[in-house]
């Protein structure tokens, strides 16, 4: 061989110019959006997507709701209503709750660590379309499931699709493969951009920026993308199991084989109960922000609140089996999964009381943010306490499965999740778009979201005490259920005209807001420090770091924070 | 801590996101076959039918010698690799990429085995079943990473490389260590363990 | 990233590309054909070769890139506002702490003290009612030794050993925790009137919490106490220990200083 060097020394790079779009034009724009490899965009499409796919959960919901108002209701027969359910739950949760937290940690992660985009661009872009793709697929089963014979329809299995409703004895038709190879697909885009925002806060952070100076939503969105990767990959395995099961026979969950179908429970909950965790990050990590901004004071024990966010991840990893308390497991562990969901309790304890211990004595700002992250506190509060009891085996063995549970997990991914989404939608608005939201059509769409969500949720508590199942698509009168139900399901039409007001403001805001300027609420973290939206580049010259709040330093040169850390 | 020292970017290290990134999917690939391990340890013995792990499994040792050396011969194509060595960074790679070949050649006849001589399949029994998809599951990796040295080693025989492509080389060599460490494992649960298991 | 100037006119990012959404889609139609047609899955499956090819390429020998001319924005103002500090113990100052408690021996004397005249008050209620000073000892300990919870008003003014040790062990460990609490709490409570709250609201709040679990903690005490007796018994405890922690006067805590000052890293420095 002539020449023994490994490299090629002829390293030349090409010099590419802009690609000229036609800015404005409808095709300009769907150029743009299709071949972004930009955070930015990808992350607002993230957003995007997410909330349109919340409506059409949404929707669903309201369905049931409607189905449920009163007894003996005819609204949906029993297998649409089945359907309803299950794709309100994986919609929700695969394709509203993920991509939305993704979509926050896709467009502020980079910016608040001083980056100019995430580690892998083209990754990014892919991950985004794949759930886009896998979002559409599993809505197909609408019309592609009923196939030439009509034997499938849309997924009907539940969310949590348990075994042995998915063999193919009891599924027939494709419904439930649309379901699994969706989630699958899904899964791999969910992976794809949890890696990415792990290696972008450890390797793209801008001088200064060491983790122990991370915004408490970097740190929280770290640990979302940690728990991405160990949780998915088992809803993966999972699903891979049944996609075997289904097609090629296999004997994983075929109890007349030998197979157990308690299995698919031990290992749909592995993934599942991290899920929650991963689901619920996004409202730590706005509600980190949010809070100390509008209460004028930095956030109250940094480092406890992330170690608790740490904490609640690997308790998170241990705690799976407190959704099956009913299937009869020995003593021994029944008492350890008690244990460890109590101990969850404590971190989460921690976090609330570092949260209003950041507003007390704070100079109190009444924004939309605020008042969202507000309601968030309390109602997250009370879907705490109300999972406190629900890890309590005996207590859990009256009321699994009933409304109860339904009204614990709506009062945490609505009144927490969903709540901060909302703050979080607002706090940034003027930073991703350049406009203020109006404070006004903000202030309507809290008011009739929070009466709505009360007004649908809390009575499913007392539902559930009263010994109403999930999941039933209609029961007899004099049960002493009426009432509650009826309330319930008037709830939903406040909580749409509420859903009414916030579209409305962010397109009203979006044509005639005011001018937000780079720092439209005095912040201090570096998304604030470029301007309102960011240029492609983010930053003009990357930041230095010398403080938890660069920002703050930057405004105040004779009072600058890292004297004082 | 009253002055904080500013930091200029010369000392601001971070470390690679192409290595960070590669064991990030390794921590997920684990995920995944422990699934697949734990739901292999469960069910043995639970097979209500033949054939069972101890009428039907050999220890595969030659492959599994293969696979175990082609880790050696990768590390040593990185050594080439550093200092430069093109001929014997292309000789000790495409030795890698041709153990990985008589893994899978060996996996292929193993299977062919099973299937047409022994009659199992994957709807055999549970054995059978967790079988399949554990062994399978790690050959499909094997597969890929087999695409992946190959794709290295064409574009090092255009003479493609760049220096800065050292880390790509790396995180590549990583996946491969990790299929390695799987196959150990596999390699104990099922042809060790479960034969051992079976009454 | 980390060599780039200080000022640049232009910055590199990634061009943007169509081979990831292609990936995607491919990959999608894959899945796709397993619930329709398996046509689909190889279509799908050469559309994501096609498209990984594309992208490897894109990146491959090096990561295409753009430049985009920057125009620098004036960098954040200087705030108009002003700062001003709040001093420890100003209103609204989230460190409402001690800054300076009783030393936790005094909690502990404090503690000991209130036992012994608690015990002996309670004996002398036994001497008067039951003509036995150790009625109320056996009371005590019926909780955890099972012949005394079943026996008579007889048996129980009997001396019994068992019942005089663990008296003595449970009544002491309560009254050390307690007298600890104390410590902890006096200093929260409000200046004026120390008496009131440490010698009469605590001990009447412990009172009614007993009140209400005393039955299934030790049914048999519950069975025979005599509430006015108890709380004046509670009364006198709450004022000694009381009175014995406040004697003792108060240490400094590090709670205003640093986290590097209370580990002793660093010199603690003087709040001015």
């Amino acid at each position: 061989m002539a020449n023994d060097t490994i490299f090629n020394a002829n390293d030349q790079r090409p010099e590419l110019e802009p690609v000229g779009y036609e800015t404005g034009s409808l095709t300009g724009v769907f150029q743009e959006l299709v071949f972004t490899v930009d955070h930015k965009k990808l992350g607002l499409m993230y957003i995007g997507s997410a909330l349109l796919f919340f409506v059409v959960a949404g929707l669903l919901a309201s369905l049931m709701r409607i189905q449920l108002a009163i007894p003996g209701n005819t609204f949906l027969p029993p297998d649409v209503f089945n359907q309803s359910f299950t794709m309100h739950g994986t919609t929700m949760v695969f394709l509203v709750g993920m991509p939305m937290a993704f979509g926050f940690a896709n467009y502020l992660v980079p910016l608040m660590i001083g980056a100019r985009d995430m580690a892998f661009p083209r990754l990014n872009a892919f991950g985004f379309w794949v759930f886009f793709f896998s979002g559409f697929l599993l809505y197909f089963s609408y019309i592609g499931a009923p196939g030439l014979y009509a034997a499938g329809s849309a997924p009907d299995v539940g969310w949590f699709a348990y075994s042995p409703l998915t063999s193919s004895a009891f599924s027939r038709g494709h419904s439930t493969d649309y379901w699994t190879l969706s989630l699958m697909l899904g899964g791999i885009g969910s992976v794809a951009t949890a890696i990415n925002i792990l290696v972008t806060v450890f390797c793209l952070r801008c001088p200064g920026m060491t983790l122990g100076k991370l915004p408490v939503f970097v740190w929280c969105m770290l640990v979302m993308a940690f728990l991405v990767i160990l949780a998915v990959p088992c809803l993966s395995a999972c699903q891979i199991m049944i996609t075997l099961d289904r097609y090629l026979g296999a004997k994983f969950f075929d109890t007349q084989a030998g197979g157990d179908a308690v299995l698919w429970q031990h290992f749909f909950w592995i993934f599942g109960h991290p899920e929650v965790y991963i689901l619920i990050m996004p409202a730590f990590a706005i509600t980190s922000e949010i809070i100390p901004v509008f209460s004028r004071k930095p956030i109250f024990g940094y480092p406890v609140m992330v170690a608790a966010v740490i904490s609640i991840a690997f308790i998170s990893l241990g705690v799976w089996a407190h959704h099956m308390f009913c299937v009869g497991m020995v003593s021994l562990a029944n008492a350890f999964f008690v244990t460890s969901t109590l101990l969850v309790a404590i971190p989460t304890g921690i976090k609330i009381f570092n949260w209003l211990a950041t507003m007390h004595g704070g100079k109190l700002r009444f924004e939309l943010p605020l008042i969202f992250c507000i309601a968030f506190l309390f109602q997250f509060l009370i879907a705490g306490l109300t999972g406190v009891m629900l890890a309590v085996a005996p207590f859990d063995w009256q009321l699994s499965d009933s409304y109860f549970v339904v009204a614990h997990f709506h009062y945490i991914l609505i009144g927490g999740l969903l709540f901060t989404i909302f703050a979080g939608i607002y706090y940034w608005y003027p930073k991703a778009l350049g406009k203020m939201p109006h404070f006004k059509l903000g202030l309507y769409h809290f008011a009739f979201f929070t009466i709505g969500f009360h007004l649908t949720f809390l009575p499913q508590h007392f539902l559930g005490f009263l010994g109403m199942p999930r999941r039933i698509y209609t029961y007899q009168a004099e049960r002493g259920w009426d009432e509650w139900n009826l309330i319930s399901t008037i709830g939903v039409a406040f909580q749409a005209v509420g859903i009414v007001f916030f579209v409305a403001n962010l397109i009203y805001s979006f044509r005639r807001g005011k001018k937000a300027g780079d720092d439209p609420w005095d912040a201090w973290s570096l998304e604030w420090t470029t301007t309102s939206p960011p240029p492609e580049y983010n930053f003009a010259t990357l930041p230095v770091v010398k403080s938890r709040r660069p920002l703050w330093d930057a405004k105040h040169p004779d009072d600058p924070d890292w004297k004082h850390e | 801590m009253n002055a904080a020292p500013a930091p200029s970017s010369a000392d601001w290290k971070l470390p690679s996101p192409r290595k960070l990134g590669i064991i990030s999917l390794i921590v997920a690939e684990s995920a995944l076959f422990t699934i697949f391990v734990v739901a292999y340890l469960f069910y043995i013995n639970k097979s209500l039918s033949g054939p069972l792990p101890k009428d039907v499994l050999e220890f595969p040792l030659l492959s599994s010698l293969a696979l175990f050396s082609s880790s050696a011969t990768i590390f040593i194509a990185e050594k080439f690799l550093r200092v430069g060595k093109r001929a014997g960074f292309l000789l000790w790679w495409g030795l890698t990429i041709a153990l990985g070949l008589y893994f899978l050649y060996c996996t292929g006849r193993e299977w062919s085995h099973l299937i047409v001589e022994k009659d199992l399949t994957i709807c055999t029994n549970v054995f059978g079943t967790t079988f399949y998809s554990l062994v399978g599951l790690h050959a499909f990796h094997v597969i890929v990473g087999v695409l992946l040295l190959a794709g290295i080693w064409i574009s090092s025989l255009h003479n493609a490389l760049l220096t800065g492509h050292v880390e790509h080389v790396e995180s590549i060599s990583y996946y491969w260590h990790f299929v390695d460490c799987i196959w150990i494992i596999v390699l104990t649960v099922v042809y060790v363990l479960s034969v051992q298991a079976t009454p | 990233m980390n060599n780039e100037p200080r000022n640049p006119h232009k910055v590199e990012i990634p061009q943007p590309t169509g081979w990831p959404i292609i990936s995607a889609f491919g990959l999608t139609l894959g899945f796709a054909g397993l619930v329709t047609n398996l046509a689909i899955t190889i279509i799908g499956v050469g559309v994501c070769i096609a498209g990984l090819v594309g992208w490897f390429l894109d990146v491959f020998p090096r990561p295409k890139h753009i430049h985009v001319p920057v125009s620098e924005p004036p960098g954040p103002q200087r705030s108009a506002r002003s700062i001003e500090y709040l001093k420890i113990g100003e209103r609204g100052h989230r460190m409402r702490l001690p800054v300076e408690v009783p030393p936790l021996m005094a909690g502990v004397k404090g503690g000991i003290a209130g036992a012994i005249v608690m015990a002996a008050l309670a004996c002398l209620w036994g001497h008067l009612k039951y003509n036995s000073i150790w009625f109320p000892v056996n009371l005590l300990s019926a909780a955890a030794v099972s012949s005394l919870a079943e026996a008579g008003a007889s048996s129980l003014s009997q001396f019994n050993t068992t019942g005089l040790v663990v008296a003595i062990i449970s009544h002491g460990a309560i009254s050390i925790m307690i007298g600890l609490l104390y410590i902890t709490l006096l200093p929260m409570l409000p200046a004026n009137f120390q008496w009131f709250w440490g010698g009469i609201m605590t001990p009447l709040i412990w009172s009614g919490f007993l009140f209400a679990t005393i039955r299934f903690v030790d049914p048999t005490l519950a069975q025979h106490v005599d509430w006015p007796w108890f709380i004046g018994c509670q009364i006198a405890f709450g004022m000694v220990c009381g009175y014995i922690v406040f004697k003792e006067g108060k240490v400094e805590t590090m709670q205003s200083l640093s986290l590097a000052a209370r580990l002793g890293i660093e010199a603690p420095e003087k709040n001015q």
